[in-house]
């Protein structure tokens, strides 16, 4: 669902911290017809220009908060990511991105489902990387962006 | 006995995502724009903050019910087992999460509550007290490929009967009722690279089952949700693996789509699969259940008009005028809610390419008048939909 409009087209930016480029951001949103609770947002796959960025290089900016990593986020148990509400994905990669095209290959993985399932047990042990399809029900294709990084960014 | 007409927001959730209707918006929409209709559905983590609205937007939503005239009817609740990630829910837990939903249906006015169609009975059981206390029904939706003759309804039923109580009972999805893939599922398929002849043999296969002439056993798919045998099929596709008791089915799809469609490749698998997807639901079984429908949703995928009826609409892949018809001739009391779902398959598309929601629901909306209007035509019309 929305496969084409998850990743806000003008949102790809360099992102500076203490006068370093550290990384980059996108604004993201979900891939369902419903909110989730944050917990259940188990990160992305994401490759840009072939080069894949791990959920351990991710951070996850939502609700007024900082960026908080996926592990941070497993914790939010009673936190709500809203289905209006836009989050910004960071990822780490000092020197950031050139400016430009570039292509972008992208899948959320939440781990909202209807009922119990077979994978419950493992999931709880192993949660599934992103990009298998696994926590993608609604969005199962690993979507294709090409987006233009138009700004330096500030800090 | 009377058929009321509501909408289920879920119909304007592209629209929402994109803001171009805020929640007032879709309220309005719905009391201005669809005469008669002015029941509301709705979805709490999609249209409203969750888990807890303040008491600002309490006393908002109310006036704007008063405002606009409109019902509030149903509030859809979900149960993602994995919400607290070191252990799979408990039925409990799961129950927990119902009984505040209840709360949050009754301080905004609801007075249905929809459980999606995997819940376990326990669950709605141990929340039925709390439904009971608040006048809420608490109706599990049947969905799909869940057939209305499957274990879920009958223990509802079986449920209802022995202990008298009106508080619990079924929403019958009329997704049950369709019995062709939708010509937008398809499309959208074909713009994924499925051929033609793998959309046709789809067709196909739904239409011999319908008839009764499938060409291989169909198991049981009163447990299962379409989302979770698609996952199925394509993990079986992938790596050979899947539970026994699908691998008849899966292998016989297989071969059907192999005869059909030349060198089918893993979508032309998938497509071909989607006539599994479908209930084949009889609307005589729907007439008998009456009693136990606190409310139906009126899914649709593609409003198109009628050919030589200017002004007319209908989805050519559900049988609206045997689902309708069941139901007044069972003597339901309650409502239909459209329930647009044909927005997701074009999405693959440019902004400017994507389906028109509110025009979607306005056409619904017609043809419900039509087929609710003429309720002894409706009620005497022969079962089947046709198979344009």
């Amino acid at each position: 669902m929305f496969e084409n409009f998850l990743i806000r087209e003008d949102s790809l930016r360099n992102e500076c911290r203490g006068g370093h480029v550290i990384g980059f951001t996108l604004a993201v949103r979900n891939a369902n017809y419903r909110g989730v609770y944050l917990s259940l947002h188990n990160g992305y796959y994401l490759a840009v220009d072939d080069v894949e960025y791990p959920v351990e290089a991710q951070t996850f900016e939502i609700n007024g908060r900082g960026p908080r990593t996926f592990e941070e986020l497993r914790g939010a148990v009673w936190e709500h990511w809203d289905f209006d509400d836009e989050a910004i994905l960071h990822v780490g990669l000092p020197g950031g991105l050139t400016p430009g095209w570039h292509r972008i290959r992208f899948q959320q993985s939440v781990l909202a489902a209807y009922g119990y399932q077979p994978t419950d047990e493992e999931w709880v042990r192993n949660p599934p990387r992103p990009g298998s399809g696994a926590g993608s029900e609604k969005s199962p294709h690993i979507v294709t962006y090409e987006v233009a990084l138009t700004e330096k960014g500030s800090d | 006995m009377t058929i009321r007409r509501g909408v289920s927001l879920y119909s304007y959730q592209q629209a929402q995502f994109f803001k171009e209707l805020l929640l007032e918006d879709q309220l309005r929409e719905v009391a201005e724009n669809l005469p008669g209709a002015d029941g509301i559905e709705t979805i709490d983590e999609l249209s409203f903050p969750y888990p807890d609205p303040d008491a600002a937007f309490v006393r908002q939503w109310h006036q704007w019910m008063e405002r606009y005239a409109t019902v509030p009817v149903a509030l859809d609740v979900s149960m993602d087992v994995l919400q607290f990630r070191d252990h799979v829910m408990s039925y409990d837990e799961c129950a927990d999460r119902l009984r505040h939903d209840l709360q949050l249906a009754h301080t905004l006015g609801f007075r249905i509550v929809r459980c999606i169609s995997v819940v376990p009975l326990e669950v709605m059981l141990a929340a039925l007290p709390l439904a009971e206390s608040l006048d809420i029904r608490l109706g599990k939706e049947i969905h799909q490929p869940m057939p209305l003759d499957g274990g879920q309804v009958e223990e509802i039923v079986a449920f209802v009967d022995r202990t008298g109580t009106r508080h619990l009972g079924i929403v019958p999805d009329f997704g049950i009722l369709q019995f062709r893939p939708s010509e937008v599922l398809l499309d959208w398929f074909q713009r994924r690279g499925a051929k033609p002849e793998a959309c046709e043999a789809s067709v196909a296969l739904a239409l011999l089952i319908r008839n009764g002439a499938a060409p291989f056993p169909l198991p049981e798919m009163a447990y299962r949700t379409a989302g979770n045998l698609r996952s199925d099929l394509t993990r079986w596709l992938r790596t050979g693996e899947c539970e026994p008791e699908l691998l008849p089915l899966f292998s016989s799809v297989k071969a059907f789509a192999e005869a059909q469609v030349p060198d089918p490749s893993e979508l032309d698998h998938t497509v071909v699969a989607e006539a599994l997807m479908l209930s084949g639901t009889r609307p005589e079984h729907l007439q008998e259940l009456a009693p136990y429908v606190v409310h139906a949703h009126g899914k649709f995928y593609n409003m198109t008009a009628v050919p030589g009826a200017p002004g007319d609409y209908d989805d050519i892949s559900i049988d609206y005028e045997g689902g309708i018809g069941a139901l007044v001739r069972g003597g339901f009391d309650g409502y239909v809610n459209s329930e647009y779902e044909g927005q997701r398959y074009f999405q693959d598309r440019t902004r400017a390419e994507l389906a028109d929601e509110v025009e979607q629901v306005r056409r619904h909306q017609a043809m419900l008048r039509r087929l609710l209007d003429r309720p002894t035509e409706a009620g005497v019309a022969p079962a089947a939909g046709g198979d344009r």
